[in-house]
């Protein structure tokens, strides 16, 4: 509006220098006004009834736009940590299978199972008749989904981005942004209550900390969402930034890092002393292991909403382990 | 003595010089295989008898030279071209799996289009020739499943199919019985002097290969020479080639090999 | 039984198949009868665009399969050769890895890769490992060296695609699972694609077959029969690589049924190339064809991997017809 008020002055001037009549230059600039607004309004009410129509779209992580014509009542969810942002939300009945490992919380381990990452079965869940599919990113039956015509929304989640993201889409693909935008603020309210209070008990050390995820050895680097965990409670990560976010690293290096803690596996605890080298990392000397059980460790291990209790139990068992 | 090249030729080959990479076989061959005639090749081992044939049937290219299959160089022949006017049978074929029939109908591909089916003519061709090697009564039977005998008789058969005017043979004796070996000398001297098929052969034995109408000497320094085998006896250019005196005497008519064994009769 | 009549009974045995792979899936096949019956417009989905599709693109992706691995070990005569003998798996590896990393915005100049699709990075991959293969081989002279050269190229794209991960591990997980051999994602698009393919390769190959005829003879015979080697190994080997990568593009990487195809088919009979193709390509579609619905079924609803049973059926079948023939004798 503010611009035709600036053009329709300079138009004035213009016609007025030219020596046009004042009084039919201002039926002329009303016709032109009137025909503008009607000319502009067409389109731009088609668009708003349009925008009113496809009032859910979201851009999912493979670039893709998804639209919904209203918030999806049947959700199938394809990852375990993606199953926990839905019932976070509050939303757990909206759930009408998950994949084989969602486990948290426990009204889903009645729910219908679809198969893992590679086997889903496309049969089940078109039988479902979903409203929307939500999977991780690197899954394949994305596009056979699409193909056949079910909404499918694929997410990212390796780091907190990732996962206040996923919350978001989630969020506004089920109808509820405002409940996801509360969760991401209690989140990470949480996830620096947490953190403060960490390095408080600490005193403010900073010990230095070797997180293994898998015995090859990969590392959880800063980049990760467990180094991003490791880094808010003050720990210092032995993984080198740049190299991604698991990044396979030479054992030697992590003997010549001599961390204080060292993150493992349970079985692979047991074993630590005997790898060339390592019984002279302080760790492993001082037995300053930490490591969790299987089901119990999930909120360490998944990139979900649960990272403040991933965090806390991090903190507890350093606390335990450190002197 | 090099024999003169002429149009009575057949095949062969000017100035030939064959070898892997640096090291040389043979080195300026000229020689020519008159047309209707058997010619053997002879030779010990390592004289380069196989590499000359391979070298003349077009399957290797030379160092230097050039070949002329009917007076033509080789590479003025299409493919196709060349396949119907020679036919080649290789020392070690190996085992297949399909039947005689199907090996000896292979020799009908140069006259045919691969999509083709056989024509009645085709097959007339193929139970004449398998009829002629005695190969018919196992025209099922899968080639891995005969005898050395019967399926050189097979490859015999599928080179006749071929209806070619020059035959290049890698050794087809070697391994087969006595009778086995009669055969297939005889259906080469028929072949030659029956049909006026150009024949050229490397043969091991020596035996065999004086029943030839023509020699081919190759010695441990390249070729010795070319003649009839009175010729090539009188010059005794055997024994140059073979480093030792050998021994050829008739008998009734027909030149034959006396292996000296050490004792009286030397 | 000729020939012409084992055709026939394959081909109706190939049909059975189809019909009873409608009636397996997620639910009993009492129950899909009964759907078939008074199909609602979820069963016809499940049905039609489903479960038909899937059997019948199986079929076409191992009669594809059993093809190029007849034609494999026609041109290297060599009974233990198979289709991805000259790299074409490591190649679908790496065109799959570098779209991945394409479309996650690691630039190495492939972006046209990313914009392909998987599908199509894989399938690319796959043919130009080929090509690389005739490439380094130095224009097919020799048949040993091909061999060798496709048993580098292998392990050299193996080895570039490991480094490439080096770059960014999480695609791992994204490469692996499309690779993974599976017939459960083939809709009526990847159907058609490989009936064209299929129809066209079998049509050349035919063609060509007297030239596998006559290469098993020796390579010299062959050239003397007035044959084009390199032509024909060329044609060969192009036909290997079209066919073999149409299939890991849609299906990902299954072993086994281009290997063992053509050999069920040489046990039953003596047969010129021109019939062992045929029978390969149908032996391979009923092996697939059969396979995916056992992994469809044993595990209902749950599904097992389709190269896992495809080994199971055509490594016993074949160790049936082995032990009956070393009898015979």
């Amino acid at each position: 509006m503010g611009d035709l008020v600036v053009g329709q002055s300079l138009w004035e001037t213009r016609a007025v220098s030219r020596g046009i009549s004042c009084r039919c230059w201002m039926l002329w600039r009303q016709c032109a006004v009137a025909a503008m607004i009607l000319g502009l309004s067409g389109p731009l009410i088609v668009a708003r009834a349009r925008a009113d129509e496809a009032r859910l779209t979201v851009r999912d992580d493979a670039g893709r736009v998804v639209q919904l014509a209203r918030p999806a009542t049947r959700v199938i969810t394809m990852l375990p940590s993606l199953t926990e942002i839905v019932c976070a939300l509050d939303l757990c009945d909206r759930l009408v299978a998950t994949d084989r490992y969602s486990n948290f919380p426990a009204v889903v381990t009645h729910l219908p199972k679809t198969g893992g990452i590679d086997d889903a079965s496309i049969e089940l869940i078109v039988r479902m008749k979903p409203d929307v599919v939500v999977l991780n990113r690197s899954q394949r039956i994305e596009q056979r989904l699409t193909s056949l015509g079910v909404a499918s929304v694929a997410l990212k989640t390796d780091d907190f981005a990732d996962i206040a993201r996923s919350i978001t889409v989630i969020g506004t693909l089920l109808g509820v942004p405002e409940r996801a935008s509360m969760l991401n603020a209690k989140i990470n309210a949480d996830v620096a209550m947490i953190a403060t209070q960490a390095r408080r008990a600490r005193a403010h050390r900073q010990p230095s900390v070797y997180f293994e995820v898998d015995q090859a050895p990969y590392a959880a680097g800063p980049e990760s969402f467990i180094g991003q965990m490791l880094t808010q409670l003050g720990l210092v990560n032995i993984a080198p930034a740049g190299y991604g976010a698991f990044p396979k690293l030479n054992p030697e290096y992590v003997v010549r890092m001599n961390p204080d803690i060292i993150f493992v596996s349970a079985t692979e605890a047991q074993e630590l002393a005997h790898r060339p080298g390592w019984a002279a990392i302080r760790a492993v000397r001082e037995h300053r292991i930490c490591s969790f059980p299987r089901q119990l460790g999930d909120p360490v291990m998944r990139a979900g909403p649960r990272i403040a209790t991933g965090m806390q139990m991090i903190d507890a068992c350093v606390q335990k382990v450190l002197p | 003595m090099i024999t003169k090249l002429s149009s009575t030729h057949a095949l062969s080959c000017t100035s030939l010089s064959l070898g892997y990479g640096q090291r040389l076989v043979l080195r300026d061959v000229s020689i020519g295989v008159q047309r209707g005639t058997w010619t053997a090749v002879v030779g010990p081992n390592g004289a380069g008898k196989s590499t000359l044939l391979r070298a003349l049937a077009g399957l290797t290219v030379p160092q230097a030279g050039e070949v002329q299959l009917e007076d033509q160089p080789l590479q003025h022949w299409s493919r196709r071209a060349r396949g119907q006017r020679l036919a080649w049978l290789a020392q070690a074929v190996p085992a297949s799996e399909l039947t005689a029939y199907t090996v000896v109908a292979l020799g009908r591909l140069a006259h045919g289009h691969w999509f083709s089916q056989e024509t009645s003519r085709d097959r007339a061709i193929i139970e004449r020739v398998m009829r002629a090697t005695g190969s018919l009564d196992y025209a099922d039977r899968r080639l891995s499943t005969l005898s050395g005998g019967e399926r050189q008789r097979v490859h015999l058969a599928r080179m006749l199919a071929v209806e070619a005017g020059v035959l290049v043979l890698d050794e087809p004796t070697t391994h087969l019985d006595p009778p086995h070996q009669e055969d297939i000398v005889r259906l080469l001297r028929s072949q030659a002097h029956g049909c006026g098929v150009t024949v050229l052969s490397a043969i091991h034995d020596l035996s065999l290969a004086l029943a030839a109408d023509q020699l081919i000497v190759l010695g441990a320094a390249g070729l010795i020479g070319q003649g009839t085998v009175a010729e090539i006896l009188e010059r005794d250019w055997l024994s140059i080639a073979f480093g030792e005196a050998v021994s050829v005497v008739q008998v009734d008519g027909q030149y034959v090999w006396r292996p000296r064994l050490g004792e009286s009769g030397t | 039984m000729r020939f012409g009549r084992w055709l026939l009974v394959g081909g109706a045995i190939c049909i059975i198949l189809l019909l009873i792979g409608l009636l397996i899936g997620t639910t009993g096949i009492v129950r899909s009868l009964t759907e078939l019956r008074h199909p609602d417009s979820e069963a016809l989905v499940v049905f039609w665009q489903i479960r038909l599709p899937r059997s019948l693109g199986a079929w076409c992706a191992g009669a594809l399969l059993g093809l190029a691995g007849c034609i494999a070990q026609g041109v290297f005569r060599n009974p233990l050769a198979e289709p991805y003998l000259l790299g074409t798996a490591s190649g679908a590896a790496l065109g799959v890895a570098l779209c991945l990393l394409s479309l996650d915005g690691v630039a190495f100049g492939i972006a046209w890769l990313g914009a392909l699709g998987v599908t199509g990075a894989a399938c690319v991959g796959a043919a130009g490992a080929i090509a690389l293969t005739l490439a380094l081989s130095r224009g097919v002279v020799q048949t040993a060296s091909l061999l060798l050269a496709g048993v580098v190229v292998a392990f050299l794209l193996s080895a570039i695609t490991s480094l490439l991960l080096l770059t960014k591990p999480d695609i791992w997980l994204s490469m692996q699972s499309f690779l993974l051999g599976s017939t459960a994602l083939i809709g009526w698009f990847a159907v058609l694609l490989l009936f064209a393919v299929l129809c066209v390769a079998l049509v050349v190959a035919i063609a060509l077959a007297k030239g596998l005829d006559a290469l098993t003879l020796g390579e010299d015979t062959a050239q003397s029969l007035g044959l084009s080697l390199p032509m024909l190994r060329l044609a060969f080997l192009g036909l290997v690589a079209v066919t073999t990568a149409t299939v890991v593009g849609q299906c990902g990487v299954i072993g086994f049924v281009g290997l063992v195809a053509p050999h069920l088919v040489r046990q039953l009979f003596e047969l010129d190339h021109r019939r062992l193709l045929l029978g390969s390509a149908l032996s391979g579609g009923m092996l697939l064809q059969a396979a995916d619905l056992l992994s469809r079924w044993l595990l209902q609803p749950a599904e097992l991997p389709v190269g896992a049973v495809t080994a199971c059926l055509g490594g016993s079948y074949l160790i049936v017809l082995l032990w009956r023939r070393n009898r015979d004798n």
